[in-house]
């Protein structure tokens, strides 16, 4: 429990400064309101939208895409990465041209997204899926290919069908790499969700920021900034607390 | 019964080829307790890995005559081989969980398998938090838990403290009378041969080779008088001479 507190505590502190020097800036020093609106101003704001239920479909609508890309995207990602693991003709032939592709900075893609697949929500999954499956696909596939073969052993001796090997063996053997794919997919993932709503469309977080941005309000483009943030370190919040359910065998004891 | 032909196995190619096993002729009755000794590396673990299909030969054949079972042999790896994020009750229960029999049936087994091999209150500990020896014990007790017709065994208590080890010498010899299993152990202990095997083979390595067979003709059920007869004591010294000749 005690290694638990410790980070929340750490990042508590380090808002803490934040937000004070931001306040110092904003007030005493003077810093002009349109440049940098304070604390207060910002947090009213939010609290108004929130009451006026202007605030909640966006944040929603965003997280609503992060989560159906991330999810797609690592679902695909770790079939992908299954395939080339049973099928090592697949990835001698295809595993070179994927990485090569893999270095391209995807954003550069993202207009050329919106012109193949519309201004519409489609869009905006597939960039998000994009971005998220490969970093799944590489972990994955370390992942699988880490597999100790003395559980492939197993899985002969035990002669389990296909489904059942990938299910009960290969699949929670290779969650670890898996798991590293997918932390950083999901980073990647609000990154692409928010990029998608810069571009195109009237909803989401990155919708306000441009909105804010295109009509000065400044307090709403802090405001939508900050739920960014804070929707990011939620997100990775919550990976931990999955990973310490789930994979704590994977790591070794403390003693 | 296991009959094994011209079973031969060459690891490697060109200048790294190693021949773990020379081309070798076994008949292994079913009900029969065969031990294997011999120095490291004369083959041991390559003969029960081919026997269970881990590997395949080089030449020769292996054939089972167990009904086309779905999983004729139970195998206990050198070093235990478990699921790490399986709890030792979930890693014994998993060749029933894997073959459809119904949970409260699976779970009673579980329950008379751990209380068999002495891991009651571990039942829900991970593996990294047991001893080399716990950990193998389990291990032993999953390859129990579908009731294979053939067990295999690599050096199953070579991590086990001596006392649990007679004692899982003495359950594996009753389950072996009991059920009339086709047994093949492996073990360094000359001693722990001559107790449990009704017949024990002797491996001499570089080349991997079968150098000798006995017969052990040792009344049946075996305990603490067998250690102290005469023909037992002959045999495990013949033994020992045998394998010291090729260590030296
Ligand atoms: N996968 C492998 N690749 C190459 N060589 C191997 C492989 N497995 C075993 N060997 C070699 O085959 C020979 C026999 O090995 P094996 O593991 O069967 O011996 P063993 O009798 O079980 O030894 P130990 O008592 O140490 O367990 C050894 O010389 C070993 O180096
Ligand atoms: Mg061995």
């Amino acid at each position: 429990m005690k290694g638990r507190i410790k980070p929340v505590l750490e990042y508590s502190a380090a808002l803490l400064v934040l937000l004070a020097a931001w306040w110092y800036v904003s007030g005493p020093m003077g810093m002009p309101a349109y440049l940098l609106p304070s604390p207060a101003s910002v947090a009213e704001l939010l609290w108004s939208m929130l009451m006026n239920g202007k605030l909640l479909p966006h944040l929603a609508f965003t997280m609503q895409n992060i989560v159906i890309g991330l999810v797609v995207g690592s679902v695909f990602g770790v079939l992908l990465a299954y395939a080339f693991f049973k099928t090592p003709a697949l990835s001698d032939y295809l595993e070179g041209p994927l990485v090569v592709i893999q270095t391209a900075p995807k954003i550069a893609l993202a207009p050329l997204i919106i012109i193949w697949f519309g201004l519409g929500l489609t869009a905006k999954i597939v960039l998000i899926f994009s971005l998220v499956f490969f970093p799944v696909f590489a972990g994955a596939l370390a992942g699988f290919r880490s597999i100790d073969s003395r559980l492939h052993d197993l899985a002969q001796l035990m002669n389990l069908s296909r489904f059942q090997r990938f299910l009960r063996i290969d699949l929670p053997a290779a969650l670890p790499g898996i798991f590293v794919g997918v932390k950083i997919g999901a980073i990647q993932a609000l990154v692409g969700a928010i990029l998608a709503e810069w571009m195109s469309g009237s909803d989401g977080l990155g919708y306000l920021m441009t909105f804010a941005t295109a009509t000065y309000k400044t307090p709403l483009l802090f405001g939508a900034v900050l739920l960014t943030a804070f929707l990011g370190l939620a997100m990775h919040a919550i990976l931990n607390e999955i990973e310490a359910r789930f994979l704590s065998w994977s790591t070794p004891n403390e003693h | 019964m296991i009959k094994i032909e011209q079973l031969s196995k060459i690891y490697g190619q060109g200048d790294d080829q190693v021949v773990a096993l020379e081309p070798l002729d076994q008949q292994i009755n079913a009900g029969e307790f065969v031990s294997i000794i011999g120095p490291s590396g004369c083959g041991k673990s390559t003969l029960l890995r081919l026997i269970a299909s881990l590997e395949d030969p080089t030449s020769g054949s292996v054939t089972l005559e167990t009904a086309n079972l779905k999983r004729p042999v139970g195998f206990v790896f050198q070093d235990a081989v478990l699921l790490p994020w399986k709890t030792v009750a979930e890693n014994i229960r998993f060749p029933l969980d894997t073959t459809g029999v119904s949970r409260k049936q699976a779970n009673e087994k579980v329950a008379e398998l751990v209380e068999l091999v002495g891991l009651k209150g571990f039942e829900k500990s991970l593996p990294k938090q047991l001893s080399g020896g716990m950990r193998q014990r389990a291990a032993i007790a999953r390859a129990l838990a579908d009731d294979p017709p053939i067990l295999l065994m690599d050096e199953p208590f070579s991590a086990v403290d001596l006392l649990t080890r007679e004692t899982l010498n003495d359950e594996l010899s009753r389950i072996w009378q009991k059920t009339g299993k086709t047994i093949l152990l492996v073990t360094h202990s000359v001693e722990e041969a001559a107790y449990l095997g009704s017949r024990v083979m002797v491996m001499s390595p570089r080349p991997g080779r079968l150098k000798a067979t006995y017969d052990v003709d040792l009344a049946q059920p075996r305990g603490e008088q067998t250690k102290r007869d005469p023909k037992f004591l002959d045999l495990v010294s013949e033994l020992r001479t045998l394998m010291r000749e090729m260590t030296s």
